[in-house]
């Protein structure tokens, strides 16, 4: 079968930034062709070209054996070209339906909008593809980012699009939803439409992929069959080495100190009255299926919800209401918080001020700022979570998706609080930052830091983590340690009642 | 790769208790309902010290004193919701009072020629800030705050002092009326209808949706230039309607009466419960804040005491209506997390 999509040497530069260098990826339709690379590969940019959202310096793309070149999302979505961007391209102030048909809504003889047309448009749509349930009236920014994410692909797919891209799609959803938009698109492939599918997990792409593209430093340096190629290949492809391994030796550096201990910590119905010891030295992990209170107790901690109950930090009672109580000096608390792009970062201020904001105290003498500590404690973090950025100074709105995730990462580090609340910190970052960061989590509690971290990956608990508190309807189910500490268990204590049997 | 599935079920939205129904729906229309209980409070107050307050002639001598305050709110409204700000209605208005009161003449023909062009002047001016702003990327504010000075100095140039002469005919315009109610409510009345057409129309709902966020708007297929021309291309209409409509009420052009009108649209509108943030609200709001400033000066009259009296009045009820629209967008924040 002849290839549908066909991009040629596709180059694409910002300023002195190269993110495309040689981007080539032929994919036929009826197939979910997935694409793989390093954060800051260049994945993202390359389907904004696709998507019309930004304009190639150089290359060639052909769709169905006709030249494709689009100036603009609208007129790559009249060629049958829809995409899920990774920062949704959703309106706040729009219903979900008004989303979804925005800009092509179906129009009254007045040539005003027809609200109810739209409204029973949608939930086809839903009963059509099975979506999860949302109302189609509900106003956009009281949904959560999970039901976003379905609401951006509903749109996508209300344009009945020859070729959809997924760009990480799957990173804001919760497990079953993610069956769902895995089970979706192998039926679209089915259906004739090509998927263009990027994703850090490789599980799902094994899963669903019939192909797979890999881009590193902006140029395509393999293409496959999923079947004829293993997980290895792919990922020293993607690095440009071999990875040794994703998870560090884990040796226990637990000492006799209680970093942090709840008591009695409820927060309105979702969590009951919680009790918890994290120790110095100690990846305590939280686990639990989808909404059984594992962020409220995040929230909770960082004084982002409101709770009842006692919290000890360092053996001294703390009250915390706010993140500002949280975070204060060496025996504060620093969170990675879920929403990253709206809560964690300044997109339009530079990588080296969203690092050192909270911290200017660290580099500041005499009330004077020291700008070569500020650079080397920027540079060291750069290096060290190895953020692919020009420089310093270009703006983190600008940085790749990954990218941004690890500059929250390390603005976090900087703080010194010594106990690190990590709310799925791996989310959209690459298997071999992943495993830095893992390395680095053990190396941080080596040092004493004490680490409360939840995932939404099992392995990387049971990996990582010294011990496991598994939540269940916002109670404490078990604590699971050694080898007890397995998928298996984690997966029995998170859905039976061991209390009750 | 294991993930822990959740149970069917589980995850729909539980459907929330009545009180925090209602509670949820009174504080999404908190911005709104705010401004509706001021100005009934401020005609309480009004009506127990003046006779015939709450008659059909009170709401024509008010709604005449406000229209020209309502029709520039109009477009002030629509470029607010788009995000951003037009100071140049200042210098439109006093230019399209002076171009009337020097132009117009006597003949019905040139009066009617005049008025068109007027309106297709403030077209043209508005779609030039709106290029403007998407081309050279620059602030509204510094963009219409140039060509606000532009205009008031070209204005200076055709009349250097008040003046100038409208036919009677034209002046007549505020005394018509018709089932009671005088040209100026029936001039509301439209320029409603004409909002709730417009904002169900795509260019209206890419307006509001562009100020609401920009980037995805325009990842959504929205073109920045064209919806900068409609917004400020509107804003300037709506000026030089502003402008057209005074002369009715003064007589005479003047080159320096547009700047009274540019805070208080602002004012007006925010007073309504239109966010400065773009996205968000709606003429009816403006409306309700044009009323309400025009009852403040009522009540500063019959209570005789200094007009500097107005504008003091008009900022504490502006500051209690952004900061109980705020309050009242930080607990319905708290209610959804
Ligand atoms: N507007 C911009 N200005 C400057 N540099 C940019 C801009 N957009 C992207 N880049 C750079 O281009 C490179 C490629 O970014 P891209 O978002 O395509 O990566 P990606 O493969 O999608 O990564 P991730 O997996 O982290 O999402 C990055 O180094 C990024 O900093
Ligand atoms: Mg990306």
């Amino acid at each position: 079968m002849p290839d549908f999509l066909e991009a040629l040497s596709v180059a694409k530069r910002y300023g002195g930034i190269v993110a495309l260098s040689d981007a080539t990826l032929k994919a036929r339709s009826g197939e979910v062709h997935a694409l793989l690379g390093e954060n800051g590969a260049g994945k993202s940019t390359f389907i904004q070209i696709l998507a019309g959202a930004v304009r190639a310096d150089s290359g060639s793309i052909t769709l169905g054996g006709e030249r494709f070149a689009v100036r603009n999302p609208e007129e790559a979505q009249r060629l049958g070209v829809a995409a899920v961007f990774q920062e949704l391209s959703l309106i706040p102030d729009l219903t979900v339906a008004e989303n979804i048909f925005f800009r092509r809504e179906p129009l009254s003889p007045l040539r005003t909008a027809r609200a109810g047309a739209m409204r029973e448009a949608t939930a086809e749509l839903f009963a059509r593809y099975r979506f999860p349930a949302i109302r189609p009236d509900q106003e956009l920014r009281r949904l959560t980012l999970a039901e976003r994410q379905v609401v951006e692909i509903a749109k996508a797919l209300a344009r009945d699009p020859r070729v959809l891209i997924l760009d990480e799609a799957t990173s804001a959803l919760a497990p079953r939803e993610t069956e769902w938009l895995l089970g979706l698109s192998r039926d679209l492939a089915a259906e004739g439409k090509l998927v263009i599918y990027i994703s850090h997990r490789l599980g799902e792409v094994r899963r669903i992929a019939d192909r797979v593209t890999v881009f590193r430093n902006g140029a395509t340096v393999a293409a496959y069959d999923t079947a004829s190629v293993d997980d290895d290949t792919i990922i020293a492809d993607m690095l440009g080495r071999q990875m040794e391994r994703l998870y560090p030796e884990r040796r226990n550096t637990t000492t006799g100190r209680i970093a942090l201990s709840v008591k009695g910590l409820s927060v309105e119905n979702r969590l009951a009255d919680l009790d918890l010891d994290l120790r110095e030295g100690e990846v305590l992990g939280v686990a639990g299926l989808q909404g059984h209170g594992q962020r409220e107790l995040f929230q909770a901690l960082f004084g982002a919800a409101r709770a009842s109950g006692a919290i000890e930090v360092w053996g001294k009672p703390r009250t915390i209401r706010s993140p500002r109580d949280a975070l204060s000096g060496r025996d504060g608390l620093a969170l990675v918080p879920e929403d990253r792009r709206n809560h964690g970062l300044l997109l339009a201020k530079s990588v080296r001020e969203n690092l050192t904001l909270s911290v200017v105290k660290r580099f500041t003498r005499f009330g004077l700022t020291d700008p070569k500590r500020e650079a080397k404690l920027v540079d060291d973090m750069i290096a060290q979570l190895r953020i692919k950025a020009g420089s310093p100074e270009q703006a983190a709105g600008t940085l790749s998706g990954g990218n941004q995730q690890k500059v929250i990462f390390g603005k976090m580090l900087l703080t010194d609080a010594r106990i690190l609340l990590l709310y799925d910190p791996t989310r959209g970052i690459d298997v071999g930052t992943k495993g830095e960061i893992f390395t680095l989590m053990r190396d941080l509690a080596a040092r004493g830091y004490a680490i409360l971290f939840y995932s939404s990956d099992l392995a990387e608990l049971v990996h990582v983590a010294d011990r496991v508190a598994v939540l269940r309807y916002g109670r404490l189910a078990a604590i699971l340690e050694g080898a007890e500490n397995s998928e298996h268990q984690i997966l029995r204590a998170a859905m039976i009642d061991t209390r009750a049997a | 790769m294991t993930m822990i599935a959740s149970e069917p079920g589980e995850h729909a939205a539980r459907p929330p208790s009545a009180p925090a129904r209602w509670r949820g729906w009174l504080l999404d229309r908190a911005s709104l309902l705010i401004p509706c209980l001021m100005l009934l409070a401020l005609l309480a107050v009004y009506g127990s010290m003046r006779e015939g307050v709450f008659t059909l002639d009170e709401l024509n001598l008010d709604t005449a004193a406000a229209m020209t305050l309502m029709l520039a709110a109009t477009g002030q409204t629509i470029v607010l919701l788009r995000g951003g700000i037009d100071l140049s209605i200042g210098g439109m208005i006093s230019l399209g009072t002076v171009i009337a009161a020097t132009q117009f003449g006597d003949g019905g023909a040139t009066t009617l020629l005049w008025s068109v062009l007027i309106v297709l002047l403030g077209a043209v001016v508005g779609m030039l800030n709106g290029a403007l702003i998407t081309v050279l990327r620059l602030q509204p504010f510094l963009v219409t705050l140039a060509t606000w000075s532009i205009l008031a100095g070209t204005a200076l140039i055709i009349l250097p002092i008040d003046g100038g002469s409208l036919p009677s005919g034209w002046m007549a315009f505020g005394s018509g009326s018709w089932l009671g109610l005088a040209s100026p409510v029936w001039l509301l009345i439209l320029l409603l209808a004409f909002w709730f057409w417009f904002k169900r129309t795509r260019t209206g709902i890419a307006i509001k949706a562009t100020g609401s966020n920009e980037r995805s708007a325009f990842l959504s297929g929205v073109s920045p230039l064209a919806i900068n021309l409609w917004t400020y291309g509107l804003s300037g209409v709506f000026a030089a309607l502003a402008a057209l409509y005074l002369t009715t009420q003064t007589g005479a052009g003047s080159p320096t009466i547009g700047k009274d009108y540019i805070l208080p649209s602002v004012a007006a509108a925010v007073i309504g419960g239109i966010s400065l943030f773009g996205g968000r609200g709606g003429l009816v709001g403006t409306i309700i804040g044009a009323y309400i400033l025009t009852i403040i000066g009522n009540l500063v009259f019959v209570l005789s005491i200094s007009s500097y009296w107005q504008p003091i009045a008009s900022g504490v009820i502006l500051l209690i209506a952004v900061l109980a629209s705020s309050l009242a967008e930080k607990s319905s924040r708290r209610n959804l997390s």
